[in-house]
């Protein structure tokens, strides 16, 4: 079993906290078609300095992030119109990852993306919201209420607490 | 078994045929069907890009084959296979010619796979030898609409 990403979205749209346990990507690799701006210049594949590789994969994972919502929330239309306003959208899988998803009531959008084989996570989402997010982040009199930029989300107590629960939880 | 509806999304993102076999999804008007289907072929599109892992190329010296030619076909990530909901389960096949099968289930419904291989099998007898048939044109063929009646009928 292997997860490769976790997102949170708020009720705004933005991307509140993102987690990655995937490697990221060499600017070596052939990339498709979207990434040319994020390619560094021809002769730059291996002696790339590492700071344009660095901004190039930040770049590469906030697009990421965009395309995850941008698709989800689409999903999320497409499943209410077809399935009526009481359907709700709970995965979809491709042959090389499935992405799980799980939506507050209050908006917020929980994302996972893991490898096929796993049964839905819907729970383990729901969880992640009760026991951690509300826990460490809701409950946090040091966090704003609205999360712009994602601050106050990341915190110590929530990164640990979200480390702990995938180990023990989804083992690998 | 219970199959609610087939959609066939040509390769360029139009609905070129959709079908209701059971009552159980909301009625749409054609309008609606033909934007579901666009927005569908984008979203497609979005998570072939989104892939966490690349898939590598099996290796030419591994398998058994490696005599043969190489495949003119390149190892690319696809884009959504299955789509779950509370409702119903959404079964997406790509052809290699990019034209998009969508058959809508019931959310248990095991053994998809070779039902799908069928319809696009009736699709390849019935309206790609149809000589009055025009590729990327919406599907009016009768034997068709038949065979994929007979076929689900017999099945359900």
């Amino acid at each position: 079993m292997v997860l490769y990403s976790f997102y949170i979205f708020d009720r705004h749209t933005e991307c509140i906290y993102s987690r990655r346990w995937t490697p990221t990507p060499t600017p070596t690799r052939p990339s498709s078609s979207s990434s040319k701006a994020a390619r560094p210049p021809s002769t730059a594949s291996t002696v790339s300095s590492s700071p344009t590789a660095a901004a190039a994969a930040r770049a590469k994972a906030v697009d990421d992030e965009k395309l995850i919502f941008g698709l989800v929330f689409s999903l999320r239309n497409m499943v209410h119109k077809l399935g009526g306003t009481d359907d709700t959208f709970l995965s979809c899988r491709t042959a090389e990852y499935k992405l799980h998803y799980y939506e507050t009531p209050t908006r917020m959008k929980f994302v996972m993306l893991t490898d096929t084989k796993l049964n839905n996570l819907r729970p383990y989402l729901h969880q992640i919201w009760a026991n951690l997010y509300v826990e460490y982040v809701v409950k946090n009199p040091l966090a704003p209420v609205e999360h712009p930029g994602g601050i106050g989300v990341a915190n110590e107590l929530f990164e640990r607490a979200l480390e702990l629960f995938v180990s023990t939880a989804l083992p690998a | 078994m219970v199959v609610f509806a087939l959609f066939v999304i040509s390769k360029s993102g139009g609905l070129i045929y959709n079908r209701e076999f059971h009552a159980g999804m909301q009625k749409l008007g054609s309008n609606d069907l033909l934007m579901l289907a666009g927005s569908f072929h984008g979203m497609h599109a979005i998570t072939k890009q989104l892939c966490p892992n690349p898939p590598v190329p099996p290796s030419p010296s591994s398998t058994p084959a490696a005599n043969l030619a190489p495949s003119p076909f390149t190892h690319r990530p696809t884009g959504i296979e299955v789509l779950e909901t509370s409702q119903f389960r959404m079964q997406c096949f790509q052809t290699i010619t990019g034209i998009k099968f969508l058959l809508f289930t019931e959310p248990q419904q095991p053994n998809i796979d070779p039902i799908i291989k069928k319809i696009y099998e009736l699709y390849a007898d019935f309206v790609m030898k149809n000589p009055f048939y025009t590729v990327e044109m919406p599907i009016r063929c009768e034997k068709f609409d038949r065979g994929l009646d007979g076929f689900i009928k017999l099945r359900g």
